[in-house]
């Protein structure tokens, strides 16, 4: 026991995990965004998409192929609109808990950081933090609300408000 | 696990081949041969210069200079030396860089032209040898333009989240850093990439672990994950403080370690968990970015992230602004440590009763004081949805009911500001310690001096560090005792780790501690003998505030001893520890312990002991230490002075 605690390593070192990974019959082709890729087709219980994500991060196999720095996720193909949207769900689904309390707050870092990948500038966040607030119970209808759901009705609600509707890219 | 390796495999294959289509330069056929003049010209310009033994080609390549002569990269990939010994001769490293600059051929990890794979490289001779690309052609490095625009860096902030006792791995805390973006505001930093370097942990089992941790059994690579995942990890999961140091980095500065990490992109090193870790390979990446800095080579045995993180502070120039973001369960206990005992009293029934907050009670509340119980039930719950797993369906639905009785009051939440509780990490004492100081031992005078590697005790001044904790590795303390004239180890402590988690209204985590040392002990005839022991206990504490603050503690332990001293050389039992751990003043600190140990096997005996020890800190680096230690027939007192360093 001593002798483990001893020489455990000074900085983060997470164990593997079974890691959400490559694995599967699902394979990502090429260098596009893979983790988006891997997360929506293998992930279809969203609930577990956060934590599986973390995961990963801190499995270094994965992260390393995901995040790596010459094969990453950085390594997107870049045809605009695509990324974008990848980066908003990737973003949604690992923060989902922070974002849903922030949009019942109507306010928070995780929220604007969301408006800001939607395409909503800054001087527009008001109108996004009270709209997904006043609409919390829309947005989010229950606690099995997924990502993904919860971002398809988002895209609704800000497509019948009459400041963002032209702001947001979609 | 076979088939992912297997399928990472193709992975890595396609990509490669797509990159292959990337970066095959289009004008390959217009490059000159090896032996062209313009080559030789370079070659010898270099060489001329000296430029193998100049210091930014040896932070470019990670070498260091041998005990005996010569360098070694810390680099272990052969696929970043373009020379076959390029990882031990600079020299020849150098020419083969140059050479490869010529050739068409994809090298490195990444298969991208030497050019752009070695980008960092590419641009210092460039500048350093002033290439005439009228005769030796550029090639465009389109996947390495397209990374840096992505990143779109405007500045660099060291990250430094805080030890985490409950995973031996990141104990002593780890370091990382943000490249913040343009246009991002203190509102959307998350969204920023980060570079960090870890270690890619190919088992499971937890002795494999620690062993390969230590000879270098792991690849550690750099990478870029979003700060968002980051914050997420360390403050949401793990409840660790997380510290911004905003780093003073100039445009050019920045670019240049940019370009560096591309390069690291093509390479790994064997990771080894006390030196060259995290912090260590952090370090290598700002000296690239600022070449005055010297960092690396102020470590030699062992790199403690909280050392580096002083060490970059200390530095003329280079910190900016430092912000702070605590951990969840920090935030949790300072907001509820403002509300009045009603508001906590309806906190706990929100919490299992959402619907509470429909009570007549809860609604003449003024409305800010309502959102801000809500926040603090949703706080606590999402908190509590992760730590335990067991109940996390219907805490979910809790939370979800509680989120929408919170989107009912139609305001902004007031941010909340958290106070850190033991200060910043820079203002911390060093880690390794001095003591030199006299005692007496039964009427025995001696005068002692104690050497420890690291790290903090529960007693050392808390600045900066995680308050209740203790990790010391590696003590040894030597007396002579002016009676006899004997020199002698008097103690030796391996490691002695002690983590206590006051117990409050709504956090509950066992404290552990365990222990592995050599000690003196007076048993039957024996005086002095030395006794291998191993002590290991779980436990509660309290925390209160009578003086200013003080921790009760209660442990459950096993012991085992081995020597001499012993009836068939050892002994086996168990027993309990009840303690005090008091600050009378900022200065002043008091550990008050009794612990009362059976052992049933071995030699049948009982041990008791007491030991009332006080530190005084002088200033950040010095303190002053009383003890008096007690057994049955055996006491000590003790008077040490202090110095980290």
């Amino acid at each position: 026991m001593s002798r483990l605690a001893k020489f455990s390593g000074i900085c983060v070192f997470v164990l593997a995990l079974p890691a959400i990974v490559l694995a599967g019959p699902h394979t990502d082709k090429g260098p596009g965004c893979g983790l988006g890729k891997v997360l929506w087709s293998e992930y279809k219980n969203t609930e577990s998409i956060g934590p599986q994500l973390l995961m990963a991060t801190t499995n270094g196999s994965f992260g390393s192929q995901t995040f790596g720095i010459s094969f990453g996720t950085l390594g997107c193909t870049n045809d605009g609109t695509l990324v974008a949207q990848e980066k908003v769900n990737v973003f949604t689904a690992a923060n989902f808990e922070n974002i849903s309390q922030e949009m019942a707050q109507g306010q928070g870092e995780h929220l604007a950081s969301l408006a800001t990948l939607i395409g909503i500038p800054a001087q527009n966040h008001e109108d996004f933090f009270v709209l997904t607030q006043t609409q919390y119970d829309t947005l989010i209808h229950s606690d099995d609300t997924t990502p993904t759901a919860m971002l398809q009705s988002l895209y609704l609600a800000i497509d019948e408000h009459p400041r963002l509707l032209n702001v947001a890219l979609k | 696990m076979l088939l992912n390796i297997r399928v990472v495999f193709v992975h890595v294959l396609i990509i490669s081949l797509f990159s292959l289509l990337w970066t095959t330069p289009s004008h390959a056929n217009l490059i000159p041969t090896e032996d062209s003049p313009y080559l030789t010209e370079l070659l010898d310009k270099a060489l001329k210069l000296g430029l193998e033994n100049s210091r930014y080609w040896q932070l470019l390549l990670h070498y260091r200079k041998n005990t005996f002569g010569g360098y070694t990269s810390d680099v272990d990939d052969p696929g970043f030396f373009l020379a076959e010994n390029g990882k031990t001769n600079p020299k020849d490293e150098l020419i083969h860089t140059i050479r490869a600059f010529f050739s068409s051929d994809l090298v490195g990890r990444s298969q991208q032209h030497a050019q752009c794979a070695f980008i960092a490289r590419y641009h210092w001779l460039m500048e350093k040898l002033s290439f005439d690309h009228q005769r030796f052609p550029k090639v465009g490095c389109k996947r390495f333009n397209h990374w840096f625009e992505e990143l779109n860096a405007e500045s660099v902030t060291l990250i430094f989240p805080s030890a985490f006792m409950n995973n031996p791995a990141s104990m002593f805390g780890h370091t990382l850093l943000r490249l913040d973006q343009k246009g991002q505001t203190s509102q959307t930093r998350l969204l920023a990439y980060t570079l960090n370097y870890a270690a890619d942990v190919t088992t499971e089992n937890g002795f494999a672990f620690a062993y390969l941790g230590i000879v270098g059994g792991f690849k550690g690579y750099y990478s870029t994950h979003p700060y968002y995942l980051k914050v997420r990890e360390y403050r949401d999961f793990e409840n660790r403080d997380i510290w911004e140091y905003h780093l003073n980095l100039q445009k050019d500065e920045l670019k240049k370690m940019l370009m560096h990490a591309w390069e690291m992109g093509n390479a790994y090193f064997d990771y080894y968990f006390f030196k060259e870790n995290c912090a260590y390979n952090i370090l290598a990446l700002l000296e690239v970015a600022r070449p005055d800095l010297a960092l690396t080579n102020q470590f030699i045995f062992w790199t403690i992230p909280a050392d580096t993180v002083r060490l970059i502070t200390e530095q003329p120039n280079l910190v900016g602004d430092i912000s702070f973001r605590a951990a969840r369960s920090n935030k949790i206990k300072q907001k509820y440590s403002t509300l009045t005992s009603d508001e906590k009293t309806l906190l706990h029934k929100i919490i299992t009763t959402p619907t509470e907050a429909d009570s007549q009670k809860y609604i003449q509340q003024p409305r800010t004081r309502q959102a801000f119980v809500l926040d603090l039930a949703s706080d606590y719950l999402q908190y509590q949805k992760i730590e335990d797993k067991a109940t996390s369906k219907k805490t979910g639905e809790n939370l979800h009911e509680i989120l929408k009785k919170r989107s009912l009051i139609n305001e902004p939440s007031k941010p909340f500001i958290v106070t850190p509780v033991s200060g910043q990490p820079e203002q911390g004492h060093k880690t390794s310690r001095i003591d030199a100081g006299i005692g007496w031992r039964n009427d025995s005078f001696f005068e002692e001096l104690t050497l420890r590697a690291g790290y903090h005790d529960l007693l050392d001044p808390n600045a900066g560090y995680t308050p209740d904790t203790q990790i010391e590795l590696l003590k040894a303390s030597i007396r002579h005792y002016e009676e006899q004239n004997e020199f002698r180890l008097e103690e030796f402590t391996v490691a002695d780790i002690i983590s206590l988690s006051p117990t409050t209204a709504l956090f509950r985590a066992p404290s552990w501690k365990m222990r592995a040392g050599i000690e003196s002990v007076i048993h039957d005839q024996c005086k002095l003998c030395y006794s291998a022991n191993i002590n290991a206990g779980v436990g509660i504490a309290m925390e209160s505030s009578l003086l200013k603050r003080e921790v009760a503690f209660a442990f459950t332990e096993i012991d085992a001893n081995y020597g001499t001293a012993f009836d068939e050389d050892h002994r086996i039992g168990g027993g309990g520890t009840l303690g005090v751990l008091a600050d009378i003043t900022s200065r002043w600190k008091v550990l008050l312990t009794g612990t009362y140990l059976q052992y049933p096997f071995g030699d049948q005996s009982h041990d008791i002991r007491t030991s009332m020890q006080q530190r005084f800190t002088i200033q950040k680096n010095g303190a002053i230490r009383l003890e008096l230690n007690s057994r049955e027939e055996d006491t000590e007192t003790l008077l040490l002075f202090q110095a980290f360093f």
